[in-house]
């Protein structure tokens, strides 16, 4: 399909060497959405979970100490700039590449909570995660094989093959698993039974926008 | 791969390997799962998912042009990150579970070996040495390892470690200095034994100090309450 049919108009070029990135509005708008939030996470704080106890009125309150919060907080400042990075960028790899490292931020934003069966489900969704890196790669090599090139750009204006078709349903496969969606939700669902409310959204809103923007080039490409 | 990417002064022999080694990966991957799925101890699967994260890397591979060996090192930087996250994760999961004291390298093994206690000081020695006439990336690793020869042998023995906090502000500083040779490389042509040596030492300096910091982080890890 034309790049022209599903992103708006073309508004611009910017010509990088190999790399030629394109502007239209579905990305700017992608991209600028996710900076705002991105944004709006690196100024708030994180809420304090309430949970009533058991038998009396007491209740008990379940707050994130400062280190914790500092963390939490740049690694997810550094989610929402990889997200942002996948949804500008023109290049089949470099997607790629800016998935897995918002898979491993995912992993990083949970990995200092104290409860031991969230760090479980956390470490259920990174092995996931990690052997969905074949696919994902794989998946990328194959359609690198297939036509010679990587750039979206030229990809989009490239007939479809059985090969290249191939390669993008794997890579479909590891962004699946990478993003925890459907197949694989069971393990990252767990991981947000936990406080620190802002920073976990982003590891949802991630997986949503990077969806999103996977379909749009599976849509360009074949 | 398909016949009309590939130039003509490509020998048959080498276009039609493709094929083989996409399959052979493919193969590799499924043996590792294959073991994931037998496997219920946490750290053998995570050991074995590592398998399967080396059969990207040959598929990958397979493509065999510049720009498939473009894409090898970040896929390698992005499985090793992985699974340092995941080691990460299991660590801190398993010492919530004991919750034991804080300890310099955490050995889940005892390790009682002759080699610790004979002439470890002078291996170490032995080790550095030779990975500073090495330089660069390899000689970094040698080097490391013979730091943490020196540290092992010192815990081992029971005496006391001393801690450098500096250690993470070498490895930067060192980086600096590698990219500083980068640059002169290109902009000065001329004087490319400098900028050769320059990188070749902030290289070594970089990752020896890196293998060092290990120990000091599994040791701030288990002191995190």
């Amino acid at each position: 399909m034309l790049i022209e049919d599903l992103g708006g108009n073309i508004l611009g070029t910017i010509p990088l060497g190999d790399i030629v990135l394109y502007l239209n509005p579905l990305h700017l708008f992608l991209f600028v959405t996710i900076l705002l939030f991105t944004a709006l996470i690196s100024i708030s704080r994180t809420e304090t979970q309430v949970e009533a106890m058991f038998g009396s009125l007491d209740e008990n309150k379940v707050a994130v100490g400062l280190k914790e919060f500092k963390q939490r907080r740049f690694l997810a400042i550094i989610c929402g700039i990889a997200t942002a990075g996948a949804m500008i960028t023109g290049d089949l790899f470099n997607f790629t590449l800016f998935m897995a490292l918002i898979g491993i931020v995912n992993i990083g934003i949970v990995s200092a909570v104290k409860q031991v069966d969230v760090l479980n489900s956390a470490y259920q969704y990174g092995l996931i995660a990690m052997m969905c890196g074949l696919p994902l790669f794989g998946g990328a090599a194959i359609i690198l094989a297939a036509t010679g090139t990587l750039s979206l750009f030229e990809l989009a204006s490239i007939p479809a093959n059985p090969m290249m078709i191939f390669g993008a349903l794997v890579m479909l496969v590891g962004v699946a698993g990478e993003s925890g969606i459907a197949p694989f939700f069971a393990s990252k669902a767990e991981m947000f039974r936990t406080p620190g409310s802002p920073f976990i959204l982003i590891i949802h809103l991630s997986s949503l926008f990077i969806i999103v923007r996977f379909v749009e080039i599976l849509l360009t490409i074949l | 791969m398909v016949a009309s990417v590939i130039p003509q002064f490509v020998p048959a022999f080498y276009s039609s390997m493709y094929t083989t080694a996409l399959y052979g990966g493919l193969i590799v991957a499924f043996i590792g799962l294959i073991g994931i799925a037998m496997e219920k101890r946490d750290i053998q699967i995570l050991i074995l998912t590592d398998l399967v994260g080396l059969a990207m890397l040959i598929v990958v591979a397979a493509v065999g042009t510049d720009l498939s060996e473009a894409l090898i090192l970040p896929g390698l930087v992005v499985e090793l990150a992985e699974i340092m996250a995941i080691s990460e994760i299991l660590i801190s999961r398993e010492m919530r579970k004991v919750d034991e004291g804080t300890s310099f390298t955490p050995m889940p093994l005892k390790i009682d070996m002759e080699i610790m206690t004979t002439a470890p000081n002078f291996i170490a020695l032995i080790l550095i040495a030779y990975g500073v006439f090495l330089s660069g990336f390899t000689g970094g690793a040698v080097a490391g390892g013979g730091i943490v020869i020196y540290v092992l042998s010192r815990k081992v023995r029971g005496l006391p470690i001393f801690v450098l906090d500096g250690v993470g502000a070498i490895s930067g500083i060192s980086w600096c200095l590698w990219i500083i040779g980068f640059i002169f490389f290109f902009l000065l042509p001329q004087y490319w034994l400098l900028s050769l040596f320059l990188a070749a030492l902030g290289l070594l300096l970089k990752v020896a100090s890196k293998i060092g910091l290990i120990g000091i982080l599994m040791r701030e890890e288990y002191g995190r309450k």
